[in-house]
């Protein structure tokens, strides 16, 4: 029933607040958004609830939700990052901006917790509306390239994931002779040699471009750059979740014993675009890039830890999405405040901020830090997990990994001192008001308790982490 | 139990609370608040090492489990406390002078605006460093030591407003991190070949191993990188020295007497690892030992009256690193100890002298300065005879068990290296001593307004001068206390104290006097300007550290940055092109299909169920 009030809540909220007038559609919205925080909460408190129905049965669809360790979290996540993203957007876009952004937590939440892959790959589409409109509705003045670029990039990825959902089921029916789109049922797929790296191939290409990873973020600069603030901060910090999660989801419990003949080269790939992050952060001079780049940079490791193929590093994957989605979240929506004040996304070298704003400065730093992995902040967790999972594959990856970590320091420090410390350009500027300070405190404390107790989190993902990626386990693929 | 949770937890509580409510309260309160905190964690400190002292000698440790750090894969790893004696002397250093620093604080940082913060930081740099010495794991010792490095981070750039500080605090940060990853895959190899990261563990499984194997050796070298990046050895060293930038009793508490010494803490209690990489351990010592005399040299010209201590600092730095790495772990632990003590004293007193000509800490504007501060100079003379290593003050004694071990461990090449450096140490620090103090006022107007500093300075000043006279004495009792500690487990066969040919101590002794008295006829006789010898080569050399900055800016930044560079011009352009080409190529192709692409998105939602309806039936129909 948990699953009804999940999906639901956010879906009717949607269209009750486009009946709404404009100026009550925030507060709408929000009162939707803390009820979904609420249902949440409701989820910690007991087993992990499941909705099992029919839906389409000549094909063996069923409508399967489930809250296990893999998406428990995940939905945690884009619960609260939508509220807070609600509470920092601004309150004249209107009825139909809320109402999308309440859609898209719908279709989010959807996509995180279906265990069926037909019902996967329609939440994995559906997810592409509200981003598609918020884009082209609210953006900059590129606002409707980059959401036609989202768009055509996306579908273009994941009309070979369509592909790939038909085979694997067509497979499974001719193996077993039975019909059957549920991921359980679809584990240890006897899939020729010849297929598996097509069939490989096609899901990595989707879940990549979503991340996305290098080389195949095009349609990442202007996405991020043109939206609002609030919209950054759910794409980065929630949908990106998405492509890694597939991963998790769907390619190690259905290919993970075909993974381990890639198993080199997707660390070699993923090792580039983590690289390749890194480099690029460094070199842009608009503050949201170098969060853009940056965030690409951290998929690529979330990702690192996946094909390591230990549970340290798969545990660290899970938790390091949870983790980035609050950390790089927060830093666009810290990143919306300053262009805000000083009216524009370049930074040139020592602004100082900090003089007019120091609270400003305080929260960004506190966010900066955690992202750039500073020990006791929950960036490190993820990554020292990870880590734990390279060195048992192979250290080179890990001395690759560190090396980024150091890039990473220099870069965040780079955005962070740019921005806020020198002397002030801005004196006038003005600090962040009560509002904006009262969705930020309980987005640092969380972020400080899961750095502090990292087990929290890993404790309650470990068991079903396992279920989930059980065929790997199965296949000795897991140390 | 013991009180380990309280000493930690003190300062933390100051941090946050000055955090919250230093723009609502009194700023003054702040610095009296955190001194109050750091003093009461040092009288549980105290109480804290004397329990400790009543358990039987091979049984002190005390081990609190508080709670799961992380759970999921493999043993748990958890917030484990953990006290013994070489943790207990750094918990005393760390909270005494730390606490006499804090109360010197309050005089030094009575003018800023910013004083709230400063103490907050300052708190939190405390705590910091607690967890560092007091955690039981290696894992929660990387998240002190990474605290730590932001605390740092925080107060070198305390001054935000200055581009310097700026910089140097991204530097001091970035060059951390480097050490800060050694570590983390160190601790990760151990972890997969022990599944373990407590001492207790580990140590008891290094006692089985045989030394020698690569394992140990690559494990060792990634701790031993941690090590120097924190306590800036040669040459990840140029941070230490940028790092003035911050108020001076930052660089009194953080960039001289404790933070910078996490590194010796480190090498001494891995000490069973160093067992098993003999090779890395003497890689310590030599490189210790080059730093030593590296930065002993480039002090030998610098103008500013902090750079002169910070280098010395690098070079006492070194001789730590001599002694733990030659074997000698209770010599190094007791000039680390001596060590707090005369160069707090001395970067206390400097920054009295800084207070007292508002702000100018260039050398060529000072001097005559003892008719003004007589109390400042008393202290100053006192740790500068300490550092020289003229006996009996405290430098001497620590110093010689570390020269004396060098000596007896056949390290003669480190040994002589060591007593050469002792006498550049006396002639740069005498140099410092007279051009400050003594001769004739260079700055006239600055020296009319100077004037002693208040009693909240001069009493921490001179209560570290009075230790930097009788530290050296605490030997015996130092020996005692951390023999059994030594003794644990194999690897530390000579931790004890022990004392060198008397000829070598003559030697060094001599050749400290000998630079005495030529300092003193060179800057008193002669009145020789501070300015001398810089415009020579080997002057400008020395006074750019042999240009390790520019080395490093050409190894490491400019490529870095040339790569990124190239990455966004060539690579990232070009992928944004091809995604343009191929979504035009789509459009065009969409525009002979025209008919069926109404540009509804709900339309194309519907093509794709409609395409996989077909699909499906056509698989059904099929099988």
């Amino acid at each position: 029933m948990l699953w009804i009030g999940l999906l639901g809540i956010p879906l009717v909220g949607a269209l009750v607040v486009l009946l709404l007038s404009d100026r009550a559609a925030k507060l709408g919205a929000a009162v939707v958004a803390a009820l979904e925080v609420a249902a949440f909460a409701a989820l910690l408190g007991g087993v992990a609830p499941t909705l099992n129905l029919a839906w389409i049965p000549a094909w063996g669809v069923r409508l399967h939700f489930t809250a296990d360790g893999l998406a428990l979290f995940l939905l945690g996540l884009t619960a609260v990052m939508t509220l807070v993203a609600i509470c920092a957007s601004n309150v004249q876009y209107g009825r139909a901006y809320f109402g999308w952004i309440l859609f898209m937590e719908f279709a989010s939440m959807g996509l995180f917790g279906a265990v069926d892959l037909f019902l996967f790959y329609i939440f994995w589409e559906v997810v592409l509306i509200p981003i598609f409109f918020l884009l082209t509705g609210w953006s900059g003045a590129k606002g409707r390239a980059a959401g036609l670029k989202w768009l055509i990039m996306n579908l273009f990825g994941s009309l070979f994931m369509l592909i790939g959902v038909v085979a694997v089921a067509v497979i499974h029916n001719q193996t077993t002779g039975s019909l059957s789109f549920e991921i359980s049922q679809l584990t240890n797929l006897p899939v020729s040699s010849l297929a598996a790296p097509w069939l490989f191939g096609v899901f990595a290409l989707a879940f990549a471009i979503k991340a996305p990873l290098w080389p195949f973020h095009g349609w990442m600069p202007d996405a991020y750059g043109e939206a609002p603030a609030p919209v950054t901060a759910l794409l980065a910090g929630v949908l990106s979740k998405a492509g890694v999660f597939g991963f998790l989801r769907v390619l190690l419990p259905i290919l993970g014993a075909e993974l381990h003949a890639y198993q080199t080269g997707l660390m070699i790939w993923v090792a580039v675009s983590l690289v390749y992050g890194a480099l690029m952060a460094l070199r842009q001079t608009d503050m949201k890039m170098v969060s853009a780049y940056a965030s690409l940079s951290h998929l690529s490791m979330i990702a690192l830890g996946i094909f390591s193929l230990t549970a340290a590093g798969i545990l660290g994957a899970t938790f390091l999405m949870v983790a980035h989605g609050l950390m790089v979240g927060s830093l666009f929506l810290i990143l919306g405040v300053v262009e805000e004040r000083t009216g524009s996304r370049e930074f040139t070298g020592l602004m100082g901020l900090n003089q007019g704003a120091p609270r400003l400065a305080t929260y960004f730093l506190f966010f900066a830090l955690a992202t750039l992995g500073l020990p006791g902040l929950p960036g490190f967790a993820g990554e020292y997990m990870i880590m734990q999972g390279l060195v048992v594959h192979e250290v080179g990856f890990a001395v690759v990994a560190g090396i980024v970590l150091i890039v990473a320091a220099w870069y965040m420090l780079r955005l962070f001192q740019g921005i806020m410390q020198g002397r002030p350009d801005h004196p006038a500027v003005v600090d962040m008001n009560a509002g904006q300070v009262a969705w930020l405190v309980p987005l640092a404390i969380l972020v400080a308790v899961i750095g502090v107790w990292p087990a929290g989190i890993t404790g309650h993902a470990v068991p079903s982490l396992y279920h989930a990626v059980h065929f790997a386990v199965a296949q000795g693929g897991i140390r | 139990m013991q009180g380990l949770t309280e000493i930690l937890i003190l300062p933390l509580i100051g941090a946050v609370t000055i955090g919250i409510f230093k723009s609502v309260v009194p700023r003054r309160l702040a610095g009296i608040w955190a001194s109050v905190l750091v003093l009461a964690s040092f009288g549980l400190a105290v109480a804290a090492d004397m329990h400790l002292g009543g358990l039987a000698p091979g049984h002190r440790e005390i081990s609190v489990t508080l709670f799961n750090w992380v759970t999921g894969f493999g043993p748990p790893i958890a917030w484990n406390l953990y006290l013994d004696p070489l943790s207990g002397i750094w918990l005393l250093i760390i909270t005494g002078v730390g606490g006499l620093i804090h109360v010197y604080a309050n005089g030094y940082m009575a003018d800023d605006s910013d004083q709230g913060r400063f103490f907050g930081y300052f708190n939190l740099f405390i705590f910091s460093m607690l967890l560092l010495v007091l955690a039981g794991n290696l894992l929660i010792l990387l998240i002190g030591w990474g605290l730590v490095g932001l605390a740092s981070y925080l107060l070198i750039g305390f001054w935000y407003r200055r581009p310097s500080a700026v910089r140097a605090a991204k530097k001091a940060l970035v060059m951390n991190t480097v050490g800060d990853v050694g570590m983390l895959i160190g601790l990760a190899l151990l972890y997969v070949r022990y599944h373990a990261v407590t001492y207790s563990a580990l140590f008891r499984a290094f006692s089985h191993a045989t030394p020698g194997a690569p394992f140990f050796v690559w494990v060792a070298v990634l701790f031993y990188i941690g090590a120097m990046a924190k306590s800036a050895q040669f040459p990840l060293s140029g941070w230490l020295v940028d790092a003035m930038e911050g108020p001076t009793p930052v660089s009194a508490l953080i960039h001289a007497a404790t933070m910078v010494t996490a590194g010796v803490y480190l090498v001494a209690r891995l000490y069973p690892l160093l067992r098993l990489a003999p090779g890395v351990a003497y890689a310590v010592a030599a490189i210790g030992t080059f730093t030593a005399i590296y930065a002993a040299s480039a002090a030998f010209f610098q103008q500013d009256i902090k750079k002169v201590l910070a280098y010395s600092t690098l070079s006492q730095l070194g001789y730590m690193f001599l002694g733990v790495g030659v074997g000698a772990y209770t010599a190094g632990v007791f000039h680390f100890m001596t060590h707090a003590f005369f160069k707090a004293c001395l970067f206390l007193a400097a920054g009295s002298v800084i207070h007292a000509l508002g702000g100018e800490q260039d050398l060529s504007q000072m001097g005559g300065l003892y008719k003004k501060m007589p109390w400042t100079m008393l202290s100053f003379l006192a740790a500068t005879l300490a550092i020289s290593g003229i006996p009996p003050f405290a430098g001497f004694y620590s110093k010689e068990a570390i020269l004396g071990q060098a000596f007896n461990s056949g390290h003669d090449l480190l040994w002589i290296v060591g007593v050469v450096t002792a006498g550049m140490t006396s002639f740069y620090m005498f140099r410092l001593f007279f051009l400050t103090f003594f001769g004739s006022p260079k700055n006239p107007q600055l020296y009319a307004h100077a004037h002693e500093a208040p009693a909240v300075m001069t009493v921490p000043v001179m209560a570290l001068g009075v230790l930097s006279v009788i530290g050296g004495f605490f030997g015996p009792w130092l020996n005692r206390w951390l023999a059994p500690a030594f003794a644990a487990y194999p690897g530390a066969p000579h931790a004890a104290l022990e004392t060198g040919p008397i000829g070598g101590t003559l030697l060094a002794v001599g050749l400290a006097v000998v630079a005495l008295v030529v300092a003193y006829a060179l800057y008193i006789r002669r009145e020789t300007p501070a300015r001398a010898g810089i415009d020579s080569w080997p002057g400008r050399w020395m006074l750019a550290a042999y240009g390790l900055d520019t080395g490093w800016r050409y190894v490491a930044v400019v490529p870095w940055m040339a790569a990124g560079t190239w990455v966004r011009r060539q690579m990232d352009r070009g992928i944004l092109i091809a995604v343009v080409a191929v979504a035009n190529g789509i459009w065009l192709w969409a525009e002979d299909l025209r008919p069926i692409q109404s540009g509804y998105v709900r339309r194309y939602a519907l093509s794709i169920m409609v395409g996989l309806a077909v699909v499906l039936a056509y698989s059904l129909v099929k099988a």
